[in-house]
């Protein structure tokens, strides 16, 4: 018999283990690709993670946005630019002294305060959109929707001025490349573009002639 | 059985590796926007876990709030990111120094 | 003990494999069709040679692919060239898993299942980006922007039809969204008619998503040779080629089930034997998207790059943009009615 609550456990700890070890592949691998694949296993089970929580729909949210648009990008930066690598990485050994002291220390310090919590471990208890009987993305739209709807309003705005922001740095009109424009396509005038002419009827002789023989 | 702890230590063990990411890694523009990425979901993690151990929206809301502005965030920065690589080619910080006095 | 081994490994695991195996054959049957459709298109007879009408040539190609070697270019990355048909593969597959064939004939019913698909689409483009940077070629890596650009672009349009879908059905879940398409009037209860612009919209976009023509810049021949599997050969090629008309069969699927009804019956239900929703009908439906494509594939001249980019973002997405705003109208207003014969 297999119990559902260790199975859940055996889960988290597998999906913890690639989370973490993705997350430090990020920081250590060399090559910037493989950084950016790692990251993307990180976002990835992650979201397994937050499925294990119940949180569908930012699980799922988190792969379509951060899996799906944003590392793509990132992918793209990262190959179109030239990058040297071992300038790049230079400093490397110098600063993980520090970086590694400093990161244990916080990490110490904060697993002693979760460990004073962990003295009486609750477990996480029940479903609260189950509980109130609906999914999960239904219980946090109505929450989206009715109590937060003004920063909800906000995010849409902060969203629209970083598309136009990014779009705005990076354009650059270059001299000397052409452009298709449809809107002057189809705003033309016919009659620049074609002359109709009316001429007489006129019979030539020879030519036929000509022509009825090579025919032949 | 998952408790509430789990969660918590994944999203410390996480914040740290972000941390040591960010100081080891100070010449590349790409690594410390991935380690504040990185920061970010550890953050996420404690919100939605904390969410369901009270029970209350808020914490999912506030992740769906995060996401949102760290999306909007990284495209900007990656568009900088480009702009400066245009530029004076290299995303090697020391070497952005010419607003040095 | 054994019984839930039985009920938890073993039946899902069948599930998986009356899926993916009616799927595999249905790709090799499909590859078979297109090539006699663009024949005859093209006034000529087609694959005829191998099997009775040239049925089997779809499985002499196979057998041709798996015996060829898999040639891995110089410099390529190893790791990331074998990697990359894969990645390509798995989401074209997963995405399977939440396709309701008939009324509870779904593998998983989740309740989220619409976000998923999403999720799963947008999984595809890292296949094609890592094939074409790992093979460290630059017709491949041209090819892989090209089709990573397009495929990012027309998400946004379609993830933007399928908002237009949920608002009207009320739910993510695709049997719910199916049954929300029933009614007393047959087809002209289903969502293709108040969302008429969105469905265009939706198809398109599919086309688009899947790279084929004519929005096949990503590997245009005639250009950069095959775009991004340009250094694939063997069986690696046949991944990437499985995964292509996978994900072509699949947007045919979703057509079916989001616009037009899934399994439900085109006629009304009082008409006997013909009224009643059946499985048969999805797949009459869903040929006919998949006859669309090739269709537009022998119709249609390639649209050039600019001329995709130009019509994903100030065509596709103001129109579907639009139109989520008139189907949160209709459903306000109750303009529409929804799931009246369930």
């Amino acid at each position: 018999m297999i119990d559902p609550n260790l199975f859940q456990l055996v889960c988290f700890y597998a999906f913890s283990a690639v989370t973490v070890l993705a997350a430090l592949s990020v920081i250590l691998l060399r090559n910037s690709v493989h950084a950016v694949l790692a990251l993307v296993l990180t976002f990835f089970s992650t979201a397994c993670v937050w499925l294990l929580a119940e949180a569908e729909f930012l699980a799922i949210a988190l792969i379509v946005v951060y899996v799906g648009a944003v590392m793509v990008l990132f992918l793209f930066v990262v190959m179109m630019l030239d990058i040297k690598q071992e300038q790049v990485r230079e400093g490397f050994i110098r600063y993980l002294p520090v970086g590694l002291v400093v990161a244990l220390v916080m990490l110490v310090e904060m697993l002693a305060l979760i460990g004073v919590r962990a003295m009486h471990a609750v477990s996480m208890g029940a479903d609260p959109a189950a509980a109130a009987g609906v999914s999960n993305t239904a219980w946090l739209g109505t929450a989206l929707y009715t109590q937060y709807l003004l920063p909800f309003e906000v995010a849409a705005l902060i969203l629209t001025v970083g598309v136009i922001a990014a779009v705005a740095l990076t354009l650059r009109h270059r001299t000397g490349s052409r452009h298709q424009s449809a809107g002057q396509q189809v705003g033309i005038d016919p009659s620049r573009r074609v002359r109709v002419v009316k001429m007489a009827a006129v019979r030539a002789e020879e030519p036929e002639a000509v022509q009825e023989e090579t025919r032949t | 059985m998952i408790t509430l702890s789990h969660y918590i230590v994944l999203g410390a063990v996480l914040f740290c590796i972000a941390v040591a990411g960010l100081f080891i890694n100070r010449k590349n523009v790409i690594v410390l926007l991935m380690a504040i990425e990185l920061m970010l979901l550890a953050v996420n993690t404690n919100f939605v876990a904390f969410s369901r151990f009270l029970g209350d929206v808020s914490g999912q809301v506030f992740v769906f709030f995060i996401l949102t502005v760290a999306a909007a965030e990284s495209a900007i920065g990656l568009a900088i990111l480009v702009l400066l690589f245009r530029n004076r080619s290299t995303i090697n910080i020391a070497e952005i120094d010419s607003m040095k006095g | 003990m054994g019984e839930q081994i039985l009920n938890q490994v073993v039946w899902p695991l069948l599930h998986i494999v009356a899926i993916v195996l009616p799927l595999v054959l249905a790709v090799a049957m499909f590859v078979y069709w297109e090539r006699k459709v663009i024949g005859w298109m093209h006034v000529r007879m087609g694959p005829n040679k191998v099997g009775p009408l040239g049925l089997l040539q779809a499985f002499a190609d196979v057998v041709k692919l798996l015996l060829k070697e898999v040639i891995l270019p110089t410099n390529a990355n190893r790791f990331l060239y074998y990697l990359a048909p894969l990645l390509a593969l798995v989401p074209a597959l997963a995405a399977w898993s939440v396709i309701p064939f008939g009324d509870r004939l779904v593998l998983a019913n989740v309740n989220a299942g619409l976000l998923y698909l999403l999720a799963m689409t947008s999984l595809g483009v890292y296949g094609i980006i890592l094939a074409g940077w790992a093979s460290n070629s630059r017709y491949a890596l041209l090819g892989a922007m090209r089709s990573a650009a397009q495929v990012i672009s027309y998400e946004l349009a379609m993830g933007l039809c399928l908002v237009c879908v949920l608002v009207l059905a009320g739910s993510l879940n695709l049997t719910d969204i199916v049954h929300a398409q029933a009614g007393g009037k047959g087809l002209f209860d289903w969502f293709w008619l108040p969302l008429l612009p969105v469905f265009v919209v939706y198809f398109i976009s599919g086309v688009a998503e899947t790279n084929r023509a004519p929005f096949d810049v990503a590997e245009g021949e005639s250009e950069i040779v095959a775009g991004f599997h340009v250094e694939y050969s063997g069986s690696a090629f046949a991944l990437f080629f499985l995964a292509e008309y996978a994900n072509m069969i699949l947007v045919s699927f979703l057509a079916s089930v989001l616009f037009l009804g899934g399994w439900l019956s085109p006629f009304p239900a009082s008409w006997g034997w013909l009224g009643q929703g059946s499985f048969l009908w999805l797949l009459a439906k869903a040929f006919a998207f998949a006859f669309l494509f090739l269709w537009f594939r022998a119709s249609f001249p390639r649209y050039r790059y600019d001329q995709i980019m130009r019509l994903g973002w100030k065509v596709f997405i103001p129109i579907t943009i639009v139109w989520v705003l008139v189907a949160g109208c209709m459903k306000y207003f109750g303009w529409v009615s929804v799931g009246t014969g369930v």
